[in-house]
């Protein structure tokens, strides 16, 4: 008990990485699995990155989607990173929190176009953003913040 | 241009890396990376204090130790002098111009400050049975002097401290790691140099007292008040039943003679502070000597 006491915060320290990591890895699993059921799900409506060009009378209807997701962190993946920072190279632990944010800020996407009974999604834009100024800074773990917005396109079908 | 859903199955973006493994190899490749730093710090420092001079040590603990409130000290000065008496003539030690003085403090506890102060605290000397005992703790403080113990740490705690910062900053959640990490390597370094001066201090014993009574006594005293072993494999000191072990096999093997041990003088007991009668048993008091 003593020994605990003494080295207070190494144990606080150690407790906060194992926490991190369950719970981060938990997370991510659940999160993985669910964004592959959904996009399955919602594949038939098109995204693309194109400009949509359009015959006359083709298109009944156009409005603008967006979703948008925050992701945090979490302890273990922050100090992955600060050792990657000594060194160099691929942030690896990083790689997975910016691809789940993206995808699954298109997906709340698509179900908002699906939801307004459109068939698919032009000029798809994606933007990406920390939050918390701090982040990574004074022992606070920050988050990001993925963007996906476009244009949902009802077409005139019978 | 006809559009065709298809699900992706192969994620590119991100690495098949195991998160733990990565952790594991930059984890390991900067412990490692310190290790070779620190072991050159040690080799740098051992070097360093071999050259260093007593005068500047003696300079040192003028200018950056702060002398502490001390209450007589006449009859401690008179138990280290036979001690003193008897180094041989080309000792380190003669250079020292040694001060012994009390502190009224409960902890069982004495330092030794660089440049030749001694501090015993009244707790010891109130506990204390035998005049032999506090002149074996004392001839341990010496055991420090004589191995420039201080400068050893002086000198590995300042370069661990400033390579951590230089590494990874100050304040981040690594270095508090590496920190934390290196204080057991420091540690168990901190043990054997207890453990030398505790062989030091034995024969300094026997040298002035012409026998070795009295040299386990304190630390069987308090080794009873220690309780287990598990939080000496952190602390800085050996565990005193450990202490006591190594002292009788030292005795056992030199042949020293243990003879009756001389009780307390009257003027020691005189200049402890008055009613300290009710502390004597204080609990949980360290023992660090």
């Amino acid at each position: 008990m003593e020994i605990i006491l003494q080295n207070l915060d190494l144990f606080i320290f150690l407790a906060l990485m194992v926490l991190g990591y369950t719970a981060g890895s938990i997370a991510e699993k659940r999160h993985y699995k669910s964004i592959h059921r959904r996009e399955k799900e919602l594949v038939k409506l098109a995204v693309v990155t194109a400009e949509g060009r359009f015959r006359e009378g083709a298109v009944k209807d156009s409005f603008l989607v967006n979703g948008s997701t925050v992701i945090s962190n979490d302890y273990f993946k922050r100090l992955l990173a600060i050792l990657r920072n000594i060194v160099g190279g691929r942030v690896k632990a990083y790689e997975s929190l910016i691809d789940r944010s993206r995808r699954e800020a298109i997906l709340r996407m698509k179900e908002k176009a699906r939801a307004g009974g459109a068939h698919m999604i032009v000029n798809l834009r994606l933007e990406t953003s920390t939050i918390g100024r701090s982040a990574n800074k004074k022992n606070r773990v920050g988050s990001i913040e993925t963007l996906a917005y476009g244009t949902a396109v009802v077409m005139n079908r019978p | 241009m006809k559009f065709t859903p298809k699900n992706i199955e192969e994620n590119v973006n991100v690495s098949k890396t195991h998160p733990l493994v990565e952790f594991g190899w930059l984890l390991g490749g900067l412990l490692l990376l310190v290790l070779i730093l620190y072991l050159l710090l040690g080799v740098a420092t051992d070097i360093a204090v071999a050259k260093i001079p007593v005068s500047v040590e003696v300079w040192l603990g003028e200018h950056f130790v702060d002398r502490m409130d001390a209450l007589e000290n006449e009859p401690l000065q008179r138990l280290i002098q036979p001690l003193l008496d008897n180094l041989p003539a080309d000792s380190p030690l003669r250079e020292y111009d040694f001060y012994v003085q009390m502190v009224d403090n409960e902890q069982i506890n004495a330092l030794a400050l660089p440049g030749g102060q001694i501090v015993v605290f009244s707790g010891l000397v109130e506990q204390a049975e035998s005049e032999n005992e506090v002149a074996m703790v004392l001839a341990h403080e010496l055991g420090h002097f004589a191995h420039r113990d201080h400068l050893r740490r002086l000198g590995r705690g300042l370069g661990l401290t400033v390579a951590a910062i230089v590494l990874f900053g100050e304040d981040s959640a690594v270095s508090n790691l590496a920190s934390k990490f290196f204080l057991v390597g420091e540690s168990h370094y901190s043990r054997e140099q207890e453990s030398a001066a505790d062989r030091f201090g034995l024969e300094l014993l026997v040298a002035g007292y012409g026998h070795a009574g009295g040299a386990t006594d304190f630390f069987a005293r308090v080794g009873k008040d220690a309780g287990s072993r598990v939080p000496y494999l952190l602390a800085s000191h050996p565990h005193p039943d450990d202490r006591v072990r190594e002292l009788q096999g030292l005795i056992a093997a030199n042949g020293y003679r243990v003879d009756a041990v001389v009780p307390l003088g009257q003027d020691l007991l005189d200049v402890l502070p008055v009613g300290e009668e009710c502390r004597k048993e204080s609990p949980g008091a360290t023992a660090d000597e």
